[in-house]
């Protein structure tokens, strides 16, 4: 099945446009479905290709590859044939991404089915969402990280699409519009980096890049220059410190919109795209440094955030920045397998908790937490799927989330004590705001009688993706954590500066091997080899079990403050600790502060406009027409005075000579002209003979 | 003992003919006389032709052949003009040269 992997972004890309350009405008028609049939051809692709993976049948990483085009450059007066090819490269992370992109995609579009049944423009939501999965799909089997890139910048038009989606209103005008611009911030940074990449590689290839790098031609400097701008493209995409402030925006968008965006496509993206081209972060061990920081100074401040906010899909927006923070800070310490691991079991339990928070929206009509409370009698099975997920991201053992953060944190306290206490504070305060969230919305009696009496449990369509969510948000970890799966799956990429070593060896003594070869350029890979990978996967034995409990503490702490229709325990924190509540209401202010400096920059150009056009303008340009003109007219008057005058005169001169001496002929006389002749003949003659 | 003929001395002599004509062409008033000067410039250059040819090419006879073409040409070309001074004679009365400037700008 593996050599039609190809087909696994051809096929949502076609449903995409046959829904778009083929289907007419009508709320009631059955286009969802080509939508859901085109996905789940690609779930089946998927899944076969990951457990043929999995039970070993087929070696990864497969890579097949087909001629694009290539084109001659000469390059400081060599000439060199590039050659680009297009093609699809299936890694252990590709093939688990395939299955979680596809899955929850084809739970999200199931989902809308029944969520946007009323809506005007039924078949352009369909459409968007196949085009959306189309593109992460295609990052995700490109082995071209140009094709990936392309990929890449569609999915942030497909966002723009989605986020505004209702953009009869300005909220989610205003959000598209956020959240593109901020994207594509991140995306310059992407962008260089390709081109320095190329620059240096002179290829577009993956395997090529890393084969580039084992043979140990690329600089530290270099590796961290290009690891940097690809983690900026990565803060944009998956939404890191500090250009995360489109993504609380983005909930403007159809909530199963949201959930794509958090769960399996966007976001994933950007961790994705760091995890693909890791070995460069392998040979930039600065820039992992940067990563870490970055990852739990985000994860930490969305926490906080996540803390004081009232609206369900605000909540779950911060939780994703701040799951993602995790994600990235463990890519950053070396966690690889962790990383993607966490980002496998994410991406299932934060789409059955946008997909649970859609249904409750879809069924009381507010986003607001204060208007709801007490919907556990009225939506059961959501009532029972949400909480599955809320085990799952506050890392209840057994469940999905408590083998991938558990992993997480092990490697960070491994390799870095400082940010291990911070990001075990923010798992904590992770299970703190979605049992928040949990008990606001479904514990205790009702606070609005109006909207409890209106709610209802939704139809199947909605709750059955719901149930098969939470069933993989609570068995995944497990399933692929048995056996360790996850490290053979996932293995982490290897570099060497030996000569050619063919693919990155799968298991851990071979890179030790690789490391002691070669201390210079691996050390990370020497660090990943010491103990092995399985040894740092495991935190020391009293951290384990005391994690679980400081979960439940943190989980009742907030059934402390929260239960009750009135939570007058944390409205009286809230008023003691106002500033800070303040602080975390609007952000950290970096909202205001990206404002500043939007205004600041208009600023500047204000100024360098106004520079450009009195000084540059005025004294360069104009001046130095007035000075080529004063020139000209010089030259004019010189060429009119003396060139034009002797040219004159030289024809004057001819014509009076010819007028002056045909009066010395007597007309007529043919023998006078003769003897003309024979002057002019012998003067001639004599002139050529003596010279 | 006398020295053997060179080509210069032919080239002399055809030399000294031209000029001969040439003085005779600018000096003669009479028409005809014009034209048998012409006819000795035509004979100068023939000189020129064979002795060339004899010097230059003493295995072939083609500068001599040529010469005859020649004489052959200004032959037929004295006649045209022969003609065209008896038609000039019969409506003029005269053969004098300068009284025809019939061509006068």
């Amino acid at each position: 099945m593996i050599e039609h992997a190809y087909l696994i972004p051809l096929i949502p890309f076609a449903a995409s446009l046959i829904m778009m350009f083929g289907a007419k405008e009508d709320p009631h028609s059955p286009v969802a479905w080509i939508g859901i049939g085109a996905m789940t051809i690609c779930l089946g692709l998927s899944v076969s290709i990951l457990a043929a993976a999995a039970g070993g049948q087929i070696p990864l990483p497969y890579e097949h590859n087909w001629h694009w085009f290539s084109f001659a450059a000469s390059i400081g007066g060599k000439s060199f044939l590039y050659d680009m090819p297009i093609g699809v490269l299936i890694d252990g992370p590709a093939a688990v991404l395939l299955v979680v992109v596809t899955l929850v995609s084809l739970m999200v579009q199931i989902y809308s089915v029944a969520y946007m049944h009323e809506d005007t423009r039924y078949k352009r939501y369909f459409a968007f969402v196949s085009f959306f999965t189309a593109s992460m799909l295609g990052l995700v089997v490109s082995s071209n990280i140009l094709v990936g890139f392309m990929s890449w910048e569609l999915m942030g038009l497909s966002s723009y699409l989605l986020i505004g989606f209702w953009f009869e209103k300005d909220g989610p005008t205003e959000a598209q519009k956020k959240a593109f611009m901020t994207t594509k911030l991140g995306d310059s940074g992407l962008y260089l980096a390709l081109l320095f990449i190329f620059a240096k590689v002179g290829s577009f290839q993956i395997t090529q890049i890393h084969q580039f790098i084992n043979n140990g031609y690329m600089t530290g400097t270099v590796a961290t220059v290009i690891a940097i701008g690809i983690l900026f493209g990565a803060m944009g995409k998956s939404a890191q410190f500090p250009l995360f402030i489109w993504l609380p925006d983005a909930m403007e968008g159809p909530t199963p919109g949201s959930a794509l965006i958090h769960a399996a496509t966007m976001v994933a993206a950007g961790i994705f795209v760091v995890a693909r081209l890791y070995f460069i972060f392998l040979a930039a061990p600065d820039a992992m440094l940067v990563a870490a920081w970055i990852g739990c100074i985000t994860a930490f401040m969305a926490a906080a955030m996540a803390l004081v906010s009232y609206d369900i899909k605000r909540v779950l927006a911060f939780s994703t920045v701040s799951q993602l923070g995790f994600m990235m800070c463990a890519l950053g310490v070396g966690g690889y397998t962790s990383g993607l691991f966490h980002l496998t079991t994410h991406a299932f339990f934060k789409a059955l908790l946008f997909l649970g928070a859609g249904s409750v929206i879809h069924s009381v009509h507010t986003n607001d937490m204060r208007l709801m409370g007490g919907l556990s009698k009225k939506m059961p099975i959501t009532f029972v799927t949400m909480g599955a997920a809320i085990l799952a991201i506050a890392g209840i053992p057994g469940t999905s989330g408590y083998y991938s953060k558990d992993m997480i944190l092990a490697n960070i306290y491994y390799a870095n004590q400082p940010i291990f206490w911070i990001m075990l504070g923010t798992a904590l305060m992770t299970a703190f705001y979605m049992s928040r969230l949990f008990i606001l919305t479904f514990w205790g009696d009702d606070r609005d009688h109006e909207k409890h009496h209106h709610a209802h449990e939704s139809p199947f369509l909605i709750t059955g993706p719901l149930v098969l969510l939470a069933f993989l948000s609570l068995v995944s970890g497990y399933m692929l954590n048995r056996d360790d799966l996850v490290y053979r799956l996932l293995a982490k990429p290897t570099i060497s500066a030996q000569a050619p070593a063919g693919h990155a060896p799968v298991h851990a003594e071979a890179a030790s091997a690789d490391a002691h070869a070669a201390p210079a350029l691996s050390a990370a890979a020497a660090e990943h080899a010491e103990g092995g990978a399985h040894h740092e996967g495991h935190l020391p034995h009293w951290l384990h079990l005391a994690l679980p409990f400081l979960v439940l503490g943190s989980i009742g702490l907030a059934f402390t403050l929260y239960k009750g229709p009135r939570y007058a325990l944390a409205d009286g924190l809230k008023s003691t600790f106002a500033p800070a509540f303040h602080l975390l209401d609007r952000r950290w202010f970096l909202d205001d502060a990206f404002d500043l400096l939007v205004v600041f920059c208009d600023k500047v150009a204000a100024v360098a406009f106004w520079i450009d056009a009195n000084v540059v303008d005025r004294v360069f340009v104009d001046g130095w027409g007035l000075l080529t003109r004063v020139f000209a007219e010089i030259s004019n008057l010189i060429d009119a005075l003396f060139v034009d005058r002797t040219v004159d005169g030289f024809g004057g001169l001819s014509l009076d000579l010819g007028v002056g001496l045909r009066g010395l002929v007597k007309e007529g006389q043919v023998q006078e002209y003769l003897m003309y002749v024979a002057i002019a003949f012998s003067l001639a003659a004599t002139l050529i003979l003596t010279r | 003992m006398t020295a053997p003929l060179t080509l210069s001395h032919y080239m002399i002599v055809a030399g000294l003919l031209f000029l001969i004509g040439v003085f005779g062409a600018l000096t003669r008033r009479n028409i005809i006389g014009i034209l048998m000067s012409i006819e000795l410039m035509f004979n100068a250059a023939n000189i020129n032709l064979v002795a060339f040819d004899r010097f230059l090419h003493p295995e072939g006879v083609t500068g001599q052949a040529l010469a005859l073409f020649v004489m052959t040409v200004a032959a037929a070309e004295i006649v045209v003009g022969l003609a065209l001074l008896l038609a000039i004679y019969r409506g003029t009365d005269t053969v004098y040269a300068e009284d025809f400037n019939l061509l006068k700008g």
